[in-house]
């Protein structure tokens, strides 16, 4: 006879892509390497989400050029979702696209009861708005204070020291070097980046993973322990040149 | 997936005498990759350690060496068969600055799934898989800690069923140590740590592998957390910090008899109030021992010996309702009514051994610990099953597994041989002589409410 058909009860993760839509990013095809390594990263996090039963992983986009806009507006679970392509064109709304998601992540329509969320801004420039107050907005938030905040840089022109800003200025702890933004200079780093934020960083906010001696109990400022980064691996074979910004 | 290691390409190894063949690779987690490969036709399972890993964890090879020598403890661990250096040839085909090295093991069977399968709902398995599933991690961890070792890392990631018999396999055996001796880095998984480890009080050891287990053993149970209760739904963010409290600062068991702060809710935590009734009182009573008086006492917590025993009790007292035909776990003697239904559970036959008492279900074993009082709790090699009778359901038998014959005595005192595969209908006989030792057949004294 079948075990009992009694659910396992779980939480929300929500997870956020704060996408950088302006024109610099149609050149040298980062626009496409973005849609790309966010399609590609999918069947991995919803591997992720299928092994960490006790969380519900909803997935959620921002897009912002001349303005801010959801680009996907429901939370929805990985499995369900279709990555339509961002296209380049404008300047570079980011404070707008932070007061965006403050919005969202209000309770309601927050639920009351969550795992951190994961908040992933991804750019190549400046801030043309008032990021201050979008910054500010979004910190005022409770559950903003307790996302986990990670920045992807793409290409040299990005402005890492609001990057910085988003991602907070942990001070480093034993054996830990302080947190930066994520400095993608070509599409094969973007997209470890972005792997590394859907599956590895998703897995540890949405069960812990084994803790050793290193790994400080008592997280410093953030809320959840940070698993390491990809490991460099060396493309020995099929070195085509990827895109360099 | 970025697989260091070319899949295809065969590989060289300092002291293998053959080359290694990458099959493919099967999956990456916080240390390392790990892949299916060839050794001259045989299929085996390759863990390659990330240099972040091994750089942590400096004692990683001499742990690994020591557990290559002291072989497996029981062959549900995948364990540990050679430590692998890439040879001077094949090193410039690792795709990694750093050297690093890996180890072999045995591949997992197709039929094993994760244990969060079970634990998310997906699986088809019953209650009797779940019940031999435990048992089985009971007398792993037995024999892992009468060897001397503790594991340090109980977690479902860690462990995989086969959803048709119940049987497990246990993965990730890199931190086996002496237990005591402390070389490694690992603490453990939160939620699955004893409170002293997740609060910096003590290294990981058999004690917190006692915790750690009845975690597990809950889990596969009642597909619920034990700590998970009215606290839990106090914390709105479930971070770091708050599982810190939850686990570690202030840990009270949802079923703690003298402490109800943490008692499951009735909507939220459905799961625990609906399976929990379903154990029998002993079993229970281990899990109150570990995640009561045992929380703060390490000492206190319930062993894997107790563990077995119970859970091997357990299974001897499966009855299946006559309405729903759901598993029961019939408490002795008392009557009682089916956990799923609701309906009342006929007094069933039972089958008295001189170490024990098995009720006759469809399934149910007799293994030598119910004949010999020396011999440990071992499901594997069972000497008898009940079965039903192929035309009629209702009517069961007992089929003799052993290589001898039995001789079946009924009740009005004729002898009737039992040869080995042959099973004997439990309606007509009053006891059987086996070369194990006697079985009596004992009938209710009231009768069915079903017949
Ligand atoms: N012996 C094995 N056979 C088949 N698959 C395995 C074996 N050992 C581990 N795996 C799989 O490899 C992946 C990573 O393994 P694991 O050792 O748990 O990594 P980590 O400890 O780094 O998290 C998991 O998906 C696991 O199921
Ligand atoms: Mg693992």
């Amino acid at each position: 006879m079948p075990f009992p058909d009694v659910k396992l009860a779980n939480r929300p993760l929500h997870f956020l892509y704060l996408c950088d839509c302006s024109g610099s990013m149609a050149a040298s095809g980062k626009m496409q390497a973005l849609n790309q390594a966010i399609r590609q990263s999918l069947p991995g996090m919803a591997a992720v989400a299928r092994d960490n039963p006790e969380a519900r992983v909803l997935v959620r986009a921002v897009r912002f050029a001349d303005h801010a806009a959801w680009h996907i507006e429901t939370p929805t679970p990985v499995d369900q979702l279709e990555w339509r392509d961002l296209h380049a064109g404008g300047i570079t709304a980011m404070g707008e696209a932070l007061k965006l998601v403050a919005a969202a992540l209000q309770t309601p329509p927050m639920e009351v009861r969550a795992l951190p969320p994961v908040l992933v801004l991804i750019s190549d420039g400046q801030p043309t708005d008032d990021f201050a107050a979008g910054f500010e907005a979004l910190l005022r938030v409770p559950w903003a204070q307790k996302a986990v905040r990670l920045a992807i840089a793409l290409g040299h022109d990005a402005d890492l020291e609001v990057l910085q800003r988003f991602i907070g200025t942990e001070p480093a702890t034993a054996g830990r070097s302080p947190r930066r933004p994520l400095q993608a200079s070509n599409a094969t780093s973007l997209a470890q980046y972005i792997q590394w934020a859907s599956t590895a960083v998703v897995g540890a906010a949405s069960m812990p993973a084994s803790r050793v001696s290193e790994t400080p109990l008592e997280p410093a400022a953030g809320n959840i322990p940070l698993p390491d980064l990809p490991p460099t691996v060396l493309d020995l074979t099929d070195d085509v040149g990827p895109l360099v910004w | 997936m970025n697989w260091i290691l070319p899949e295809g390409a065969s590989l060289g190894f300092e002291g293998l005498a053959a080359p290694l063949q990458i099959i493919r690779g099967l999956g990456g987690g916080t240390q390392g990759q790990v892949y299916e490969v060839d050794l001259e036709g045989e299929r085996l399972a390759l863990k390659w350690y990330l240099p972040a890993c091994i750089a942590r964890d400096g004692a990683l090879e001499r742990r690994l060496e020591a557990s290559i020598r002291a072989t497996a403890p029981n062959e549900d661990f995948l364990w540990p068969i050679a430590l692998l250096r890439a040879s001077p040839a094949s090193r410039p085909l690792i795709r990694l600055r750093q050297e690093s090295f890996g180890y072999l093991m045995p591949l997992r069977p197709t039929a094993y799934v994760g244990a969060c399968e079970h634990a998310a709902g997906r699986l088809a398995i019953g209650l009797r898989q779940v019940l031999r599933a435990c048992f089985g991690l009971a007398d792993a961890f037995h024999a892992l800690h009468l060897a001397g070792l503790c594991y340090k890392d109980v977690s479902l990631g860690n462990l995989f069923l086969e959803p048709g018999s119940g049987g497990i396999l246990i993965c990730d055996n890199d931190n086996v140590a002496v237990d005591g001796a402390d070389h490694g880095a690992v603490l453990g998984t939160p939620g699955f740590m004893a409170p002293e480890v997740l609060l910096g009080q003590a290294r990981p050891g058999a004690d917190s592998d006692l915790f750690s287990l009845a975690v597990l053993l809950f889990r596969l149970l009642t597909r619920h957390d034990p700590l998970k209760g009215q606290m839990e739904l106090a914390i709105r963010c479930l971070d770091e910090p708050a599982r810190r409290r939850l686990c570690g600062e202030d840990p009270v068991f949802i079923f703690d008899p003298l402490d109800d702060r943490n008692r499951p809710d009735p909507i939220e935590h459905a799961a625990a109030l609906i399976t929990w009734p379903i154990y029998p009182r002993p079993l229970q009573a281990l899990f109150e021992q570990t995640f009561c008086r045992g929380m703060k006492q390490p000492s206190r917590r319930a062993l894997t010996g107790q563990w077995k025993q119970e859970l091997a009790r357990t299974l001897d007292r499966r009855a299946l309702c006559p309405a729903c035909g759901q598993e029961n776990f019939q408490a002795s003697g008392a009557p009682a009514l089916c956990w799923s239904c609701g309906a009342p559970l006929p007094e069933p036959i039972t089958l008295l051994l001189p170490h024990g008492a098995v009720l006759a279900a469809p399934d149910n074993e007799l293994h030598a610990h119910h004949f010999d009082a020396l011999a440990g709790e071992d499901l594997r090699r069972p000497l008898a099953r009940v079965v039903a009778h192929p035309q009629d359901h209702r009517r069961l038998g007992l089929r003799n597994l052993q290589a001898t014959t039995w001789s079946a005595e009924t009740h009005d005192g004729r002898v009737q041989p039992v040869q080995p595969g042959e099973s004997c209908s439990l309606a007509a006989l009053a006891r059987i002589q086996s070369p194990a030792g006697p079985i009596a057949v004992q009938r209710p004294t009231r009768p069915s409410p079903a017949a």
